[in-house]
């Protein structure tokens, strides 16, 4: 199995119609704002941009991708700029889904062999609640010995949560996959169409 | 710079910084906006003690208590899409995708490390040497009054623990981390290096922990108040909150990128301890973070408290081969 079959996880490709007539050192001018951003490098060629980010700042809007290439393509009718651009976060975001089913799995396999300890009867007189909470109506605390068994219950270390997490990640690769390709696409239209 | 005098020291020498509540912004817009953002903090604290106070012991337990905790994060997030304090913190994807990486981590690997070293067994290893009789003085009291105790318990340890952070290099290094964030929101308070997600966890509120609805109750209190330190949201906190209570303004203070204002508003919880040992500055900022706001990847919030301790250690005890290091972190 070659890379390219799976690298569409963290990488995105896409192509941008640009107007006729419209050449690529006016195209790059347009978006030369997008890489002036802190913890940003980038060398431009004739025809091609290659960018990478370091701890590129929260509100970059492309914070997202930490490198890639972008290229104008006149070859065709008209121009177009094809872009290439990989992104760490989406990689982390999708195997972090792997790693809470790793954790559940994990919190499942201690629960397995962490068996508690046998049962110590509890003696202890009942807790009463002071009067003024009786007499402000707060209800009165359940002593009875049924708790002592939930309580024990509730000590067990709950695989529920890690897997809660698990399906979080995994929706939020799915989000952002669509969502950031969607927006770095209208970002970069948004720049090519602003008058300069 | 010129900085503004505050007590001894001089603070907002480095960067930008507001002082004193007259000079902070307040919420714009309508009447009914206005009216919201004045009044939800003090709404939900009340309904939220009322709640666990009058609930029957059917609904008064913990697992209501994580669904109530999540649902209520889950509107405060809403709010910060409403009403941003800043627009330079809003959430993005890749935000929201590092700061549920922490939120998930202390949600299950810390809380596994907690239930066997940390303060869970703590807080069970003190009670099982203590007959719980002995405490009939505590558990007698009024619920609020216990409420408040095991809070103020649990707060009081966190605010020498934090303190301690910033002033002792070993316990700085694992805290560091958490100041590299540069934007404020709801869960960033779960960022940082898992080492000291773990210390600054440490307390012994739970010591206390023997009638559940007083730590019900408690927890609302956390809830209610300590959720605030880190969101993105402007309210017109009234006046008693921001006395008694930490609010986003005291600890974006703590957080901003000038070193003189980061050594103030410790507590978690109960703003007036800062008070007490006069570590309190009543103020905000914006820009905030270290290393002139620089943003950390999770890789090296991982690494950075033992990279930088080895450089340490290097510098102190064989200067020689450390003097082709970079320096070690700063240390506010």
């Amino acid at each position: 199995m070659t890379l390219r079959l799976i690298d569409w996880i963290w990488h995105v490709r896409g192509s941008l119609a640009l107007a006729p007539g419209q050449s690529s050192e006016s195209a790059f001018d347009s978006l030369a704002p997008l890489f002036g951003q802190t913890g940003t490098s980038y060398e431009r060629t004739n025809d091609t941009l290659t960018f990478s980010k370091k701890d590129p700042a929260a509100q970059d809007k492309m914070s997202v991708f930490e490198g890639g290439t972008l290229r104008i393509d006149s070859r065709v009718a008209g121009p177009v700029l094809h872009y290439h651009l990989t992104s760490r976060t989406l990689l982390f975001c999708l195997l972090a889904s792997f790693l809470f089913l790793g954790i559940a799995q994990f919190t499942a396999a201690i629960n397995k062999f962490d068996k508690p300890p046998p049962h110590e009867e509890k003696k202890h007189e009942d807790i009463v609640l002071n009067p003024i909470d009786k007499a402000l109506g707060s209800p009165e605390p359940d002593n009875s010995k049924k708790d002592d068994d939930k309580e024990d219950e509730d000590e067990k270390l709950s695989p529920k949560a890690a897997y809660v997490f698990s399906g979080l990640f995994a929706v939020l690769y799915a989000v952002g996959r669509i969502l950031e390709s969607k927006l770095v696409k209208a970002l970069f239209e948004k720049n090519l169409l602003k008058p300069q | 710079m010129d900085g503004i005098r505050v007590g001894k020291r001089v603070i907002g020498t480095q960067s930008p910084v507001t002082v004193g509540w007259e000079n902070i912004p307040k919420v714009e817009g309508g009447p009914v906006k206005q009216f919201i953002f004045t009044w939800f903090q003090p709404t939900m604290l009340f309904a939220m003690i009322a709640f666990w106070y009058y609930a029957p012991n059917s609904i008064a337990k913990a697992s209501t208590a994580i669904g109530v905790g999540i649902g209520f994060r889950v509107l405060l997030l809403g709010l910060e899409w409403v009403n941003p304090r800043y627009e330079s913190w809003r959430l993005t994807w890749k935000e929201l995708v590092t700061d549920l990486f922490y939120v998930g981590l202390g949600y299950t690997l810390l809380h596994i490390v907690g239930h066997y070293i940390g303060s869970d067994a703590m807080a069970k290893a003190i009670q099982h040497y203590f007959h719980q009789d002995e405490f009939k003085w505590f558990t007698g009291l009024p619920l609020l009054v216990q409420a408040f105790l095991i809070a103020f318990i649990f707060d009081f340890g966190q605010y020498w623990m934090h303190r301690g952070m910033h002033n002792w290099y070993p316990l700085w290094l694992p805290h560091s981390v958490h100041h590299y964030i540069t934007q404020l929101n709801i869960n960033k308070g779960a960022v940082g290096n898992p080492v000291e997600l773990f210390l600054i966890g440490l307390g012994i509120g739970g010591f206390f922990d023997f009638v559940p609805r007083a730590v019900l109750i408690s927890g609302a209190l956390g809830l209610a108040v300590a959720s605030y330190q880190h969101i993105n949201v402007r309210f017109n906190s009234p006046r008693w909150w921001r006395f008694l209570f930490n609010t986003t303004e005291h600890h974006s203070l703590h957080h901003s990128q000038d070193f003189e204002s980061t050594r103030s508003n410790y507590s978690g919880t109960f703003i007036f301890i800062d008070r007490m040992f006069g570590t309190c500055i009543d103020g905000e900022a914006e820009l905030l973070g270290m290393e002139g706001g620089r943003r950390m990847s999770i890789r090296e919030q991982m690494t950075h408290p033992f990279s930088e301790g080895w450089k340490a250690l290097r510098e102190r005890f064989w200067p020689a081969s450390a003097g082709q290091m970079k320096g070690p972190a700063p240390f506010p």
